[in-house]
């Protein structure tokens, strides 16, 4: 394990690089993108534990905090989801030059499932594979989720003590106006209809949006999508007695399903 | 003073596996302040609930101190510890590896622990044990109910009848506790088995932990939040402790309005605030140096 800085002097990312613990033919690696928020706290043990295993099955990986996230530079108030891809684009051109590999599959959870979608759909020809874990379907409902006692605020209600023209606080975090902004416009659908890479949609909870989802096989040029339904605790939310516990199932599918 | 901070990943402990961020003023920074470590709450990682740590540290780096937060063996970005400690033993014995460290790598010779809820037990635990501990920053530690607790809690819940319906299927959170506290009473001394966290506020040991800090002249800084779970009362903590002689080595604030992990960032700003200016009045400089560790 290497914790490190890369970016520039002015956007400094936080990353972990994770070896391949088993030799193999074939030079593997992936980009882990962690979701937001509260959401990327407590799901912060399974993102590591999937490092983890990647690692032990022969993939160098590399998960990073975003600008304005985690121990990345930045204050919250600058985070926004343009940043992310761009952040996400770092990443994956920094295990590129780490590991000495062409493309990188990028796996992401929750939001930052849905942002890494989006990168693939730019970057399609430098991903190998995308493994999207309960990606946010719409960013309009998952702001409208992220504090349900917030929802005037959000939308131009009064403020909080201590809030300004330029964040908001949701569930504790600070949101920048940019990400607020951003987050409507954010639709799965879009970026996954076609797939441009072979995916991977792995859901533990069900919402009507996949049932308008079908399987999409591969063949050609073209990518393919997989969606598959599990049972499995839901590590980004805090519970008096789930939290902590890691979904070791849906981790070994993601391991496997890498092959 | 505010300085342009830097900040840089360290592997800590005897095996590296310690995983840790230091941050510091680029320049300009006293050469003898004394450094601040940061605890992990609970078995969120270093970065503390809304990243309150991150921007404590750079706070506290700017004002001209070496400041590290880090992850505990077994949480966050940490590899558990292999020698089978339990895990009271083994987040003190990981404190003394962050404090070696500093003391070795940063020529750092004082040390100031910050630590909430569960980081502010340990550093109580810890901090009297070490002489290059010069202050406690104890946010909502641990602290045994008082016979003024027992009475406001049952008061607030007398007139909601699903309190005393808890209390009749003996689903009731306080009976619970006041038993639990009643069962460690009645027990002969020395006859409380080993410390966790969950039986640290029974333990005689706690209150040996506060007068051996007071003994040691440990400045400490108590921040206690509105969580009545925890505490009813500014005064609570001086009750709780009536064989300690705090004297003016403890600053009691109740921080009114924040909830237990400090939700709001009006409250986190307002906590770095004070935490910042409790440092810099404290007169850590008049205290003779510590003896350098083996």
């Amino acid at each position: 394990m290497n914790p490190f800085y890369f970016g520039t002097s002015e956007r400094r990312i936080f990353g972990i690089y994770e070896p391949a613990a088993l030799g193999s033919k074939r030079k593997r690696a992936a980009v882990l993108c962690y979701s937001w928020g509260p959401e990327y706290l407590y799901a912060h043990r399974t993102m590591r534990q999937l490092a983890i295993k990647l690692s032990m099955a022969g993939v160098h990986t590399l998960r990073f905090d975003y600008f304005g996230t985690g121990d990345s530079g930045g204050d919250a108030a600058d985070t926004d989801l343009k940043g992310w891809e761009s952040d996400i684009a770092l990443a994956i051109e920094e295990i590129k030059d780490m590991v000495d590999v062409t493309k990188v599959s990028l796996i992401g959870l929750r939001l930052g499932a849905t942002v890494a979608a989006s990168v693939a759909t730019k970057l399609w020809k430098e991903i190998d594979a995308l493994v999207l874990w309960d990606p946010i379907v719409s960013g309009k409902e998952y702001q409208l989720s992220l504090d349900p006692g917030e929802r005037e605020r959000w939308h131009g209600g009064p403020k909080a003590a201590g809030e300004s023209a330029q964040v908001r606080e949701a569930s504790g975090f600070v949101c920048s106006t940019s990400m607020i902004r951003e987050l409507p416009a954010l639709n799965l659908g879009d970026m996954i209809s076609p797939p441009r890479t072979r995916t991977l949609m792995l859901v533990t909870e069900r919402f009507p949006f996949h049932q308008s989802l079908a399987p999409v096989p591969g063949g050609g040029q073209s990518g393919s999508l997989d969606i598959e339904y599990m049972e499995a605790v839901h590590p980004w939310i805090e519970d008096p007695t789930l939290t902590g516990v890691v979904p070791v199932g849906v981790i070994q599918r993601i391991v496997n399903w890498l092959g | 003073m505010t300085q342009k901070i830097s900040e840089q990943t360290v592997l800590l402990g005897r095996r590296q596996s310690l995983v840790g961020i230091v941050a510091r003023a680029v320049t300009g920074a006293p050469p003898d302040n004394p450094a601040v470590i940061i605890l992990n709450t609970g078995i969120i990682h270093r970065v503390g609930h809304h990243r309150m740590y991150v921007t404590m540290s750079r706070a506290l780096a700017a004002a001209g101190h070496t400041v590290l937060r880090f992850d505990f063996s077994g949480i966050g970005d940490s590899d558990p510890r292999t020698d089978g400690l339990a895990p009271v033993e083994s987040c003190l014995a990981d404190i003394k590896d962050a404090i070696d460290w500093l003391e070795r790598d940063r020529e750092v010779s004082r040390v100031i622990l910050i630590g909430l809820c569960s980081g502010a037990d340990y550093a109580i635990l810890y901090g009297h044990t070490d002489a290059r501990v010069v202050a406690l920053v104890l946010m909502d530690p641990s602290i045994p109910a008082t016979a003024r607790y027992y009475l406001h809690i049952i008061i607030r819940r007398l007139m909601r009848l699903r309190a005393w319906n808890r209390v009749v299927t003996g689903r009731s959170r306080i009976l619970r506790m006041w038993l639990e506290h009643l069962s460690y009473a009645l027990r002969p001394k020395g006859k409380y088995g080993q410390i966790t966290l969950q039986n640290l506020k029974f333990h005689s040991y706690l209150e040996q932990c506060y007068q051996g800090a007071v003994d040691r002249g440990i400045e400490m800084l108590a921040v206690l939040t509105e969580d009545s779970t925890r505490q009813t009362y500014r005064m609570q903590m001086i009750d709780a402790f009536p064989n300690v002689s705090f004297g003016n080595q403890l600053k009691l604030e109740l921080f009114s309005g924040s909830d237990h992990s400090f939700s709001r960032e009006a409250d986190r700003s307002r906590l770095n605030q004070l935490i910042l200016g409790w440092i810099n009045s404290m007169n850590y400089r008049d205290l003779s140096l510590p003896v350098r560790s083996e």
